[in-house]
């Protein structure tokens, strides 16, 4: 009888362990569910802080900045230094440099005013298999024609690329 | 202490695990996570817009910029651009040129409008009709907003732009 007792209460406290195990399994599953979906929200700020750099260097680059008896004006990009950054960018030899400054990213600008039409890439690189997102990032710019003195209505188009 | 006690202390027990449980799911599981990103659009959407806007040159206007086509259609000097329109009509047709190719082109809500007598506490055109009638609609809910003053010889006239998030 005595036997028969110990037997059923050995058996009470292992399916007492069991359901307590299976609690505690439960538990860390939730834990690491939280912990993963806290690195990855870090990891998309930390992306997300990424690009908006890129285009805060990208609105004050030299290469492209307007200027009048040397002081740089804001929100504005003069279209003839536009066209000799292209070619200084393109260059090989200052890959590296500019790499530096934007990573893996497409910068595009258009004319949006008077006439509308692209102004092509100043700069292009991207493709990296093991970046996955992407943010596109669109800053209104004035588009100075230093040759007809007018100020256009452009747009920047930044499309980054992040781990 | 009795079997009944114990039993009612384990109970005890448990409810509290399970209240410590949701606490932990409504602070994790709920948790707002910040968008650095559009935080940073958003701020500067508005201001950056309206800055190049009113920087914009008009080529069919003796390349005045939009800022002096807004003061001369305040002033109404009766100023005729080469394409045959006022001052007025060429600051709103060229708004709803930009606009319509750039925030309306995102599917977001806009309204812009200029006039000479504005109420900053209700931000609100009292004028009948304004300077440049509202382009677009308004934003019922939460917007970004820029309002511009210009300088006029009898005043002050004030562009504003809103854009809906």
């Amino acid at each position: 009888m005595n036997n028969k007792k110990s037997q059923i209460q050995i058996f009470e406290t292992i399916a007492v362990l069991v359901v307590f195990f299976i609690l505690l399994g439960i538990g860390f599953i939730f834990y690491t569910k939280v912990i993963k979906s806290n690195i990855e929200s870090d990891t998309a700020e930390i992306s997300q802080s990424k690009s908006v750099s890129i285009a805060q260097r990208i609105m004050f680059l030299p290469e492209i900045q307007c200027s009048e008896d040397n002081v740089p004006k804001e929100d504005c990009i003069d279209t003839l230094k536009l066209d000799s950054a292209k070619l200084v960018i393109d260059k090989p030899e200052n890959s590296p440099y500019y790499y530096d400054l934007f990573g893996f990213s497409v910068i595009k600008i258009e004319e949006i005013y008077p006439n509308s039409h692209d102004l092509g890439n100043l700069y292009k690189r991207i493709d990296a298999p093991d970046y996955k997102n992407s943010f596109v990032t669109k800053v209104p710019v004035t588009l100075y024609d230093p040759i007809n003195k007018l100020n256009k209505f452009g747009m920047i188009t930044i499309t980054t690329q992040t781990k | 202490m009795k079997k009944a006690q114990t039993e009612i202390l384990g109970l005890a027990i448990v409810v509290v695990l399970v209240i410590i449980a949701t606490i932990l799911v409504v602070k994790f599981g709920f948790s707002k996570s910040t968008n650095t990103r559009n935080d940073f659009i958003s701020s500067q959407e508005a201001s950056n817009f309206l800055n190049t806007f009113l920087k914009t040159s008009a080529s069919d206007c003796s390349q005045l910029t939009m800022t002096e086509l807004l003061q001369d259609c305040a002033q109404g000097t009766g100023l005729v651009c080469s394409n045959g329109e006022d001052s007025c009509s060429y600051v709103k047709s060229a708004a709803t040129t930009i606009l319509s190719g750039t925030i309306g082109a995102e599917k977001k809500k806009y309204e812009f409008l200029a006039c000479s007598n504005f109420n900053m506490k209700e931000i609100k055109c009292n004028d009948s009709p304004p300077l440049i009638p509202p382009i677009g609609q308004s934003c019922p809910g939460q917007k970004k907003l820029k309002i511009f003053p210009i300088p006029i010889n009898s005043g002050t006239i004030y562009v504003k732009l809103e854009i809906c998030n």
